[in-house]
């Protein structure tokens, strides 16, 4: 099992993979489930992270996604992620505004 | 069917293998679906039909064989964005094109719409021979000594699903020209192939290996001067038989047919082609004049008619017409035959995203290459669109078409005619996103009058170290790199892919993605205040070296 992240101040984990059917972009939810949008996402501690971590990999074909990991964000509502890269996940490409994904919905 | 201008025409064997490969791959797709495949398992298979898992969606890739089409399959393109995707292509620094929003179950039936067509995704993608790439203005350009598109095809069939070399340590590129004026930029390829006239009048060969951009950027070392063409195949397999049998599979980083040559050294890799060539039954390989008949006879020629005043007519046009006049200066090349003129069509309008084309365009291209150039068209490594056999006459209706699609850009070989990679906004790999800072250069320098001041100079721009944007061979690169999760870009000055190729030197450290248009906005600056007459940025580098630019560049930070 992976060493949990260190996080810094404000930051959280939240789970993320790609949707096996499209590819799109998914966020692991307090349901339980994976949604497009970032602002449903489930905010974690690192050990907590861990643990489920481990779980939404176990499930992933069950649960129709693929490549699921961890990846820190500002703990703010919604949560918003600390890279440039994550960012574009969650939000869509940067080059083409009309294929924004919202936050929340 | 009439047999298509410029590219091979398919008959019932290329259509069955095509057919019995799709229905191959939709099982892979269900058994992926239903979990019978993992996705460790499934990958590999995916990717050797070119699909793969980009940051939003699957990304399917589609083989643009030496960069040809005609325009049912142009029009194919255009219909299949339209229909799965989000309305628009991304024409690749590999002549194919890519669609970034694609659904896997639709994939199936995309390489249905494809086989309709000819076309297919296959090994655009994995450690294989990847689509061979040609001269864009193969056929064409009066400065060719030898049509490459035949060999072009023949290198394609040969290395299709070729059973010893599906496997390779790393991905393969190839790319051919016949031309004394490197197109294709030959020496950054694992094998780059000029082939010109032999004494007797038949092709032959200039071979050139272990090239190559990506993380270690190597030109490539001639292997051989004249292979007769009887042998070509012969020493390409004996080529690849070496790579294959003592590249590096331990390290990804070390594998590509490069690392090989600078490990051993070219003398020490041309014995070991000879010594596999002295024990090969060379007869099987022997590319007979009657094969390349048989395929040269699978390509249809141009009937190149014009009238006699033809020339005295786009002369008139020219003159009349300052704007059309500029686009002819920076987007035509001489064609062999004086009634015509191969136009460039630029895919990079001022302010846009490179290499993009929407479904309308493509379509509209389409329909410009039946009424102008034969229903032919060629993609470019530049990641323009060239129709290659205009009526010089009727150049200037062409142009008034392009311009009611927005594809009017007089800018080829310009400032503006930046090449770059799909970077962050899509890329798994990628660092940083290379489109934007494209845009922004394009709406810095977007004024047609001040590029064709500023003169030849080529942006390239990556978004990782994988290079494909080869940033490493443009006059101007942008590396994107990460730090902390945050864009950078690392400047390079001085390279060139054709004759003469350079590897870009590095100027100094990485800087922030908001500093990066206003840094190379004062080399240019540098370069316009420092040239002598007539000279273009690599001539004034050349003479005053990189410390000018170097200190322009950095001087605000």
């Amino acid at each position: 099992m992976k060493r949990p992240v260190r996080l810094e101040a404000g930051q959280k984990l939240v789970l993320t993979a790609n949707r096996l059917l499209d590819g799109r972009t998914v966020w692991w939810s307090a349901e339980g489930t994976w949604v497009p949008h970032i602002g449903h996402a489930l905010l974690l501690d690192a050990e907590e992270a861990q643990v489920q971590l481990a779980h939404a990999t176990e499930q992933a074909q069950h649960d129709g996604v693929v490549g699921v990991y961890d990846t820190a964000v500002q703990d703010s509502v919604p949560p918003e992620p600390v890279t440039v890269r994550e960012k574009i996940r969650a939000h869509g490409p940067t080059v083409h505004p009309e294929f924004a994904v919202e936050t929340a919905q | 069917m009439s047999v298509p201008v410029g590219h091979y025409q398919y008959d019932r064997i290329d259509r069955d293998f095509l057919q019995a490969r799709i229905a191959e791959f939709e099982g892979q797709v269900k058994r992926r679906l239903d979990g019978t495949l993992s996705e460790d398992e499934f990958k590999p298979l995916r990717l050797m039909n070119g699909l793969y898992l980009q940051l939003h969606a699957y990304m399917l890739r589609v083989a643009i064989p030496y960069g040809i089409l005609d325009s049912r399959q142009l029009r194919k393109l255009g219909q299949i964005a339209r229909r799965y995707d989000r309305d628009y292509g991304h024409f690749t620094t590999r002549q194919n094109i890519q669609f970034n929003w694609i659904r896997l179950e639709d994939t199936p039936d995309i390489l249905r719409e494809l086989a309709e067509v000819d076309m297919h995704a296959i090994q655009t993608s994995g450690n294989c021979i990847r689509n061979v790439t040609a001269d864009e203005y193969a056929g064409a350009a009066a400065d060719e000594l030898v049509d490459p598109r035949v060999h072009a095809e023949i290198l394609r069939q040969w290395s299709t699903l070729h059973p010893e070399f599906t496997f390779l340590p790393r991905k393969f590129k190839i790319a051919i020209s016949g031309s004394p004026n490197d197109r294709v930029a030959a020496r950054f390829h694992d094998i780059g192939i000029l082939a010109r006239p032999g004494e007797d009048g038949a092709p032959v060969f200039r071979i050139f290996v272990g090239g190559g951009l990506g993380r270690t950027p190597v030109i490539g070392e001639e292997l051989f001067d004249s292979v007769r063409e009887e042998h070509l195949l012969a020493t390409l397999e004996a080529i690849l038989r070496v790579y294959n049998a003592h590249g590096r599979r331990d390290n990804i980083y070390k594998a590509r047919i490069k690392i090989l040559v600078q490990a051993i050294g070219v003398e020490a890799y041309r014995e070991a082609v000879e010594a596999e060539l002295g024990q090969m039954d060379l007869e099987q390989y022997r590319l007979t004049p009657e094969a390349v008949e048989a395929i040269r006879a699978r390509f249809a020629v141009p009937l190149l008619e014009a009238p006699d005043d033809a020339d005295a007519v786009l002369t008139q046009q020219r003159r009349d017409d300052p704007l059309f006049d500029r686009w002819v200066r920076s987007n035509t090349h001489v064609h062999r035959d004086p009634g015509h003129i191969i136009a460039t069509i630029s895919l990079k309008p001022a302010g846009g995203i490179p290499g993009d084309a929407t479904s309308a365009q493509i379509e509209r291209l389409a329909d410009l290459a039946d009424a102008y150039s034969f229903g032919e068209i060629r993609i470019t490594h530049l990641q323009n669109v060239v129709l290659g056999h205009v009526r010089k006459d009727r150049l200037r209706d062409l142009w008034l078409g392009l311009s009611e699609v927005g594809l009017a850009e007089a800018n080829i070989g310009l400032i503006g005619d930046i090449v770059a990679c799909p970077g962050l906004d899509y890329c798994a790999l990628a660092n940083a996103r290379s489109i934007p800072i494209a845009q922004k250069l394009g709406a810095r320098f977007a004024d047609t009058a001040l590029q064709a001041e500023i003169g030849a100079l080529r942006i390239n721009i990556s978004g990782c170290i994988n290079a494909c944007g080869h940033h490493h061979a443009g006059h101007i690169g942008l590396l994107g790199v990460d730090k902390r999760g945050e864009e950078f870009f690392q400047l390079t000055v001085g390279g060139r892919a054709e004759n003469g190729a350079a590897i870009g030197t590095i100027l100094g450290a990485a800087l922030p993605e908001d500093e990066t248009v206003d840094a190379i906005a004062r080399v240019v600056d540098c370069y316009l205040g420092r040239r002598e007459s007539g000279e273009t940025f690599l001539d004034t580098l050349t003479r005053l070296g990189h410390e000018p630019f170097r200190e322009a560049a950095y001087e605000a930070v």
